[in-house]
Parts: C-alpha cells; sequence; structure tokens
C-alpha cells in the first residue's frame, strides 16, 4: 500500500475547510477550555479535575470530530468516490487523523495552560496525551464507520463516552462490585493514575505502568480501525 | 466488456451481454432502475471502471475553485487550475460555495468527478438527468473531448439522454439486449410504392399478444417499430407484434396522418408534440403519449416532414 504525502495533504486542507465552515461541529473546540475555565477553580483536588477535563476533551475532540469526518463524507457518497482515486486507504485516514490530531493538540495545549497543571514527568505527560489523542481518533475512526448520517455520528459517540469517560469512578464502586476491577485497565482510568504522580516521589516503573496500558490501547483500537475501514469500503 | 447472466426467481433477468469496446468510444444502455444497479455491481473493480452513481453528492461547503484544486491534487494531476475552470465553463461560480449552486450547477460540478477518473472505462448513470440545458452542452462537450480516449458507458432510463452523446445505442429490457438502429438511412431509398390503392380499405391494424389477436384502430397507435426483424406497434406504452412490415404498413396508415419518419419507424402525426433537434443532422420526434416517448427522425426526412407540416 503506498502512501502519497501528497494526496494526504490535500485530504487534510480539504477536511480543513469543510470542518471550519460547519460551525456545529467546530463550535465543539471551545468547550474543553470553557471546561476548564468552569473547573479551574473547583474545590475538588486539581489532579482530579484536571482528569476529568482531558477525559472529557478526548471524546469530544479526538474522537468526535473524527466521527464527524469519516460519517459526513459516508452520507454524501464522496468516500465511494474518493476509493476510486488513486488516494489509498491510508492517505485518506492519514488525511483526516493528522487534522484531528493536530486541532485536538492545541486545544488540549491550551486547556492545560489554562489549568496551570504542572507533570510530574514532561515527557511522560506529553507522551500519554499523544497516545490518548491517537486513540480516540482511533475510536471516532470506529465510530464514523459504523454510522451513516453526521447525525448518527454524534449519538454513536455515546458509548465511548460513557465507557471511558465514566470509568475512573466506576472503579470506585469495585469493591461492592469486584467485576469493575476492569475499569482500572481503560485508558481513561490509567491517565487518572499518571496524572496522580507528583512531586519527586516517584519511580520509572510507576509512569511506566500506566504509558503502556494506554499504549496497548492506542495500538488495537488503530489496528482495528484500519481493518474495519477496508472492510467497510468493500462492502459499498 | 462481458456482463455475466442474473436470474431471480427462475427468470432471467439480465442476459449474458458482449459489449464489442473497440469501435464505439460511448456507448448507451437503456434500461430500467434495476437492471441499472446489476450492471452497475458487476462493474466493481476500481482500476478497471470508474462508477458514478446517481446518488453522488459533493463537499458542500468547500468553492468551486477549492473543489477543483483538491481534484486535481488529490488524482496528482498536472493540470492548472485557472485552465481547467476555463475549461469547464465555471469561471463565474470560482468563489460560490457548492452549496450555494443552483441545483442543476451543483450536479454538473459533482460530473466533473468523471473527468478526474484514471480508470479506462467511465460508466455514467443518469449523467443528463438533472442538468439544464447549458449544462448538458458544457458536460457533453467535456464528455466528448474524454471519449477520444477512454470508453464511456452511458446507463439511462431515458432515450433522449443517451441521443446526446453517445455512438451506439442499446435497450435492454425484459426482451432481452438489442441494439437501437438511429443511424440516417438516406441510401436506402423506398422501392415498395407501387401498390394497388384501390384494395386498401381495411380499418383496423391487426397485433397479436399472447397469442391473442388484437385489433387497433389506426389513430389509438403512438408509433410502429421495426426491432430485430419483428414489427412492435406501440399503443399507450404498451408495444405488440405485427406481423406485417414496415412498408406495407406505411401503405395502410398513409391516409391515416401516419409517417415514415425513419427507416425502421412510422409515427402517427396527430401525437407529435415536438421536433428535437440535437446536433446539426440529428434529430428526434416527442409523442404527447401517456408515457413519454421520443422517436429518431431521419435527416432525409426532415424535409418531407416539414412541407407535410407546412413548416
Amino acid at each position: 500500500m503506498s502512501i502519497s504525502l501528497k494526496r494526504a495533504q490535500a485530504i487534510f486542507v480539504k477536511d480543513y475547510k469543510e470542518f471550519s465552515r460547519n460551525y456545529a461541529v467546530s463550535i465543539m473546540l471551545l468547550f474543553p477550555i470553557v471546561f476548564a475555565f468552569i473547573l479551574r477553580s473547583a474545590p475538588t483536588p486539581l489532579t482530579g479535575a484536571f482528569a476529568l477535563v482531558l477525559n472529557t476533551s478526548f471524546v469530544i475532540l479526538p474522537c468526535f470530530t473524527q466521527a464527524c469526518l469519516v460519517a459526513e463524507e459516508k452520507e454524501h457518497n464522496t468516500l465511494r468516490s474518493l476509493m476510486m482515486t488513486p488516494a489509498s486507504t491510508m492517505d485518506v485516514l492519514l488525511g483526516k487523523s493528522a487534522l484531528t490530531f493536530v486541532m485536538s493538540a492545541v486545544v488540549l495545549g491550551i486547556t492545560t495552560f489554562i489549568f496551570g497543571y504542572e507533570p510530574a514527568s514532561i515527557w511522560a505527560f506529553t507522551a500519554a496525551i499523544i497516545f490518548s489523542i491517537i486513540l480516540y481518533t482511533a475510536a471516532g475512526t470506529i465510530c464514523g464507520l459504523f454510522s451513516k448520517t453526521l447525525l448518527e455520528a454524534t449519538l454513536s459517540i455515546m458509548p465511548v463516552l460513557i465507557i471511558f469517560t465514566v470509568a475512573p469512578s466506576g472503579v470506585l464502586l469495585a469493591d461492592d462490585f469486584p467485576i469493575f476491577k476492569v475499569l482500572d485497565y481503560l485508558p481513561s482510568s490509567q491517565l487518572v493514575h499518571l496524572l496522580g504522580i507528583q512531586g519527586t516521589g516517584f519511580t520509572t516503573g510507576e509512569l511506566l505502568k500506566p504509558l503502556l496500558i494506554i499504549l496497548a490501547w492506542t495500538v488495537a483500537l488503530t489496528i482495528w480501525s484500519v481493518v474495519l475501514y477496508q472492510r467497510r469500503l468493500k462492502d459499498e | 466488456m462481458k456482463f455475466e447472466p442474473m436470474y431471480q426467481d427462475g427468470k432471467l433477468i439480465l442476459p449474458k451481454i458482449e459489449l464489442d469496446m473497440t469501435s464505439n468510444h460511448s456507448i448507451g444502455i437503456i434500461t430500467d432502475l434495476k437492471r441499472k444497479q446489476l450492471l452497475m455491481n458487476q462493474l466493481q473493480d476500481h482500476s478497471q471502471y470508474y462508477l458514478f452513481r446517481a446518488g453522488q453528492n459533493e463537499y458542500m461547503r468547500l468553492t468551486v475553485e477549492e473543489l477543483i484544486t483538491f481534484l486535481i491534487k488529490v488524482t496528482e494531476r498536472n493540470d492548472h487550475v485557472v485552465q481547467l475552470m476555463d475549461y469547464f465553463a465555471l469561471k463565474e461560480e470560482k468563489k460560490v460555495r457548492v452549496r450555494n449552486l443552483p441545483s442543476s450547477k451543483r450536479m454538473y460540478v459533482t460530473l466533473l468527478r468523471a473527468f478526474f477518473a484514471h480508470q479506462p472505462t467511465l460508466v455514467l448513470e443518469e449523467p443528463y438527468f438533472y442538468l439544464e440545458e447549458e449544462d448538458r452542452r458544457h458536460f457533453k462537450r467535456i464528455l466528448d473531448d474524454l471519449s477520444k480516449a477512454k470508453r464511456i458507458i452511458i446507463l439511462t432510463s431515458n432515450l433522449e439522454d443517451a441521443l446526446v452523446s453517445c455512438d451506439a445505442i442499446y435497450r435492454l429490457n425484459e426482451l432481452g439486449f438489442h441494439p437501437l438502429d438511429i443511424r440516417d438511412s438516406e441510401e436506402e431509398k423506398q422501392e415498395v410504392q407501387e401498390q394497388d390503392q384501390a384494395n386498401i380499405t381495411l380499418q383496423k391494424i391487426s397485433t397479436k399478444r399472447n397469442d391473442k389477436v388484437i385489433l387497433f384502430d389506426p389513430p389509438e397507435i403512438d408509433y410502429i417499430e421495426s426491432m430485430d426483424g419483428s414489427i412492435l406497434v406501440h399503443v399507450g406504452g404498451e408495444n405488440y407484434v405485427c406481423a406485417l412490415t414496415l412498408s406495407e404498413l406505411e401503405q395502410r396508415l398513409l391516409n391515416f396522418g401516419f409517417f415514415r419518419c425513419h427507416r425502421s419507424y412510422i409515427v402517427n402525426l396527430q401525437k407529435v408534440r415536438e421536433i428535437i433537434t440535437w446536433t446539426k443532422n440529428s434529430y428526434s420526434l416527442r409523442l404527447h403519449t401517456g408515457k413519454d416517448a421520443v422517436v429518431p427522425l431521419s435527416r432525409s426526412k426532415l424535409q418531407e416532414l416539414k412541407t407535410l407540416l407546412n413548416i
């Protein structure tokens, strides 16, 4: 499978123009920033509130954006027509994901700045954010592929929102319902652990474990989204 | 190019078709919705066929210029946007977003995707259906240029659309897959004129359908067509087989206002509503019957018809 950066770039530019003019969807970019302003002065411990903002933003930004980009192409049958151009699967996915990634990274950067969060290890924090953005972008692709229209796409991210965002709170019930211990292995719970590590008293192992779990999720979901994308296009 | 036969409920709905694409660069196939889908489903090979389906939409929020730029880049062509916009005659719409275009223009812009196809064969479903006169002309011009290097197949349910830009036209229906004769027939002068005028008094035209003999009054008939050697009498959208030859029918029906407008057509002039001019030497007649019917008109017969109608 050939990857052409020129074609991926053309798709990036086209999607950027489409997305920025679709105000109903692009207004969502402001959500994490507004959310950060509201929760900044919350009485809860800083890291907890920040983790909540991040986990919600991941679903709303990369996941929702990507699902909309994919679903809108499906709705207008332009994806089918794109498949008949020399652009390969990877060109299309790369172009779209790059746009989602850039937008998410910028907005989350601003959010972190507003919150004034200072991570124990800046490298571990950046890596976790990057892995998470890729992970939720892949989840968004999957949601988009399962929906036929833009409207369906906005609803299809609900399961992601519920499972991933609520997981860290669900872990609190693990004492009563042992089954909920599984939720601790979701990437959102691991992100909470990672953000919780503060100060200087930590070991590399403590940092590495959540990172590796998030990375495993990222790889798994990315592979699933690419495979599903190719399968769906054969059906068209 | 080959199509495999398809059966439904034990009935053959798509016969085995082998198209010789070497001599004709654009082919029109007149058929119904279901058969169009079946044909297109057999052309899934993206490296050979560019499929343009009727439901195709466009990126609504891009301007026309941005869209063309995107299509050039994504297909990695070396064209220049400004030149192409000139060629497409879209200069005035350059800055207009696709969603704000009038619907005919939007369809025209969407159809331009076919121009960028790299496949050797283009298959277009109902390309002219939503186009207005002017956009039709532009798209026909583009297709004519494309057909120099590529093969074009137009699937439509409308004879008129196929006539616009096809070298050869076929009709695919429950009767099978048959070529439609639209050539001009100047070389064929009718030699059968010598008949005894006195004994033509029979008023009815007898036809056969499902082993029944049905008699029609001449004014009921819309037009008569010769197809693969059999004579089909069209009445109210249905057709019936007649045992007489076209020349015999022409003789009989002369006094009822019928006219031999083509080597293989006789038309009831009472029912003609419009003379359509496609190009300088291709014409058809549109009838005002229950169903919209179009009958080809030979160039050689046009003068004759004009004198008949005093125009």
